[in-house]
């Protein structure tokens, strides 16, 4: 008999034992799907953020303000000094009247910034630098806050970079997650498996004392342990998905109140894969362990 | 066909089955190993049919000798061996027909082949008309032949039996043990275990005592 027909065999006992209890197994698959959507979900949330986050422009800029009384002799100066820098990237110069029409047009200022007489806001250049390091824009602020005529310079991109932090942690606790909730699957289709081997027990002392090998015991329960992994797989990400698709809904209509948009991002179809297919190996792992533990209790030698 | 050579078996818990025995079975034979309860006769019968091993001694059956004989390896010369069991080892959850096709599934056999051979087995013990029963509705006799159509569905070389005719009527017991004259008429290498001297006198074959554990004087 080859081995393919052995587990087409195999593969068709699996459904006749779901079949046979199909309350039981409906049951099992819930839990285990349940099991398998919380991680799905909370990667999904992760991602969501993490879209969101993308949104924002996260180039770490290093703004470069002038003394009030810089002419623009000096603001040419300062531009070529920092232009000079090995860490600047890019330099672009706002002189204050841009600044000033800027905060006019963007802001609720406009009527207070209209009462007074003379533009408060000094020249300023943005900078892009080419580093995120805090000792290094640490030096960048020394030796720039060193130029004649530079009043300030302000690098407020540590925000970003706290964004970024919590989203890498947000990354360890969905790995966490993962861990811990794929371990409970193994041990949940281990123990379902382990009640279907004793629901088997005389058949398989019987099978056993008929010829049936420690393979031939082992096999139709893999392949129930691995069906079952792959539908509660599937469930999950559907549950998941339908989950999102109604969160996603409200999302949308608060999305114009925010300056990022928030939207739902499902799994990509390669990871809907790698969840089912991983959900479906689970099963295995935990039937294949049960069965090897029962199957060492009823063995037939002495 | 099967060979005892100083066969001994010890029990976990130190109860001795079985002290140096030696017993030649020829091909197509038919011997009946007789004692009172707890000579050893069903542990001589597992040895036969690789359900156990030795302790000591070897048992060879087939020219294979089992001692060597790693799990897998004696699992698939079961499928070779009928085996009448004492306490029939039948599945209640399923009908006589699925019974008697359990060792057909595990030797892989298609499902119209086997449904062939399950069907002329049921014929042989004289339960074709119960195929669709299930064993519980079967008086003790005909759980015993549906025990027997299980054992020979393989058709194997060797037909194995514990105390076949145990708490049977005698008209029951009487139609068992020409049950298994047939099957070694025809070539089968049969091994049984009786203490029912009613039974031994109509089989009418060389017979193998035991007691304690020990081949006893002819």
């Amino acid at each position: 008999m080859t081995w393919a027909r052995l587990h087409l065999l195999a593969l068709a006992e699996a459904m006749r034992r779901f079949a046979a209890q199909p309350l039981a197994s409906g049951f099992s698959i819930v839990v285990l799907a349940i099991a398998i959507a919380l991680p799905v979900i909370a990667a999904m949330a992760l991602r969501s953020v993490g879209a969101a986050a993308a949104g924002i422009d996260t180039d770490p800029h290093v703004n470069v303000y002038l003394a009030l009384d810089a002419s623009d002799e000096d603001v040419k100066r300062v531009g070529e000094a920092l232009k000079a820098h090995p860490e600047a990237a890019q330099v672009r110069f706002i002189p204050r009247a841009q600044a000033l029409a800027e905060l006019k047009a963007t802001s609720h200022l406009a009527e207070i910034l209209a009462t007074l007489d003379r533009n408060p806001l000094p020249h300023a250049y943005t900078v892009r630098v080419r580093t995120t390091a805090a000792e290094r824009v640490g030096n960048l602020r020394t030796d720039w806050s060193k130029i004649p005529k530079v009043d300030q310079v302000l690098a407020d991109f540590e925000w970003a970079g706290r964004l970024g932090r919590w989203v890498r942690f947000g990354n360890r606790l969905l790995a966490a997650a993962w861990l811990l909730l794929g371990g409970a699957v193994a041990f949940i289709v281990g123990h379902l498996i382990r009640l279907q081997v004793l629901t088997h027990r005389q058949e398989i002392e019987v099978s056993q004392l008929m010829g049936a090998t420690a393979a031939d015991v082992r096999r139709p329960f893999l392949h129930h342990g691995a069906v079952q992994g792959f539908l509660a797989g599937g469930l999950a990400v559907a549950l998941a998905s339908g989950l999102a698709a109604w969160t996603g809904y409200e999302l949308r209509a608060l999305t114009p109140d925010y300056a990022m948009e928030l939207k739902v991002v499902f799994l990509p179809p390669m990871e809907t894969l790698t969840v089912v297919l991983g959900a479906a190996g689970l099963g295995l792992a935990g039937a294949w362990i049960a069965v090897a533990r029962e199957l060492k209790r009823f063995s037939v030698k002495a | 066909m099967i060979q005892f050579s100083s066969v001994a078996k010890r029990y976990p818990g130190g109860h001795e089955a079985l002290r140096d025995v030696s017993v030649d079975i020829a091909s197509g034979e038919m011997v009946a190993v007789t004692g009172h309860s707890g000579a050893g006769k069903s542990t001589l019968l597992k040895l036969a049919a690789g359900i156990e091993r030795a302790s000591s001694g070897m048992v060879v059956v087939n020219g294979q000798n089992l001692g060597a004989l790693g799990e897998t390896a004696l699992a698939i010369l079961r499928r070779r061996v009928g085996f009448v069991f004492q306490d029939h080892k039948l599945l209640y959850d399923r009908s006589c027909h699925d019974n008697v096709a359990l060792p057909l599934r595990i030797a892989g056999l298609g499902r119209e082949e086997a449904a062939r051979r399950v069907r002329a087995a049921l014929d042989k013990v004289g339960l074709l008309a119960r195929e669709r029963s299930n064993p519980v509705a079967l008086s003790g006799g005909e759980q015993q032949r549906l025990c027997i159509a299980r054992a020979i569905v393989n058709r194997p070389s060797i037909l194995i039996a514990d105390e076949p005719t145990g708490n049977l009527d005698a008209d029951y017991a009487r139609a068992i043990v020409d049950l298994f004259v047939s099957f070694n008429q025809v070539g089968v290498t049969v091994l049984l275990s009786t203490h029912d001297e009613a039974s031994l006198g109509r089989l009418g074959c060389r017979r193998v005592a035991l007691n304690g554990g020990k081949l006893a004087a002819p």
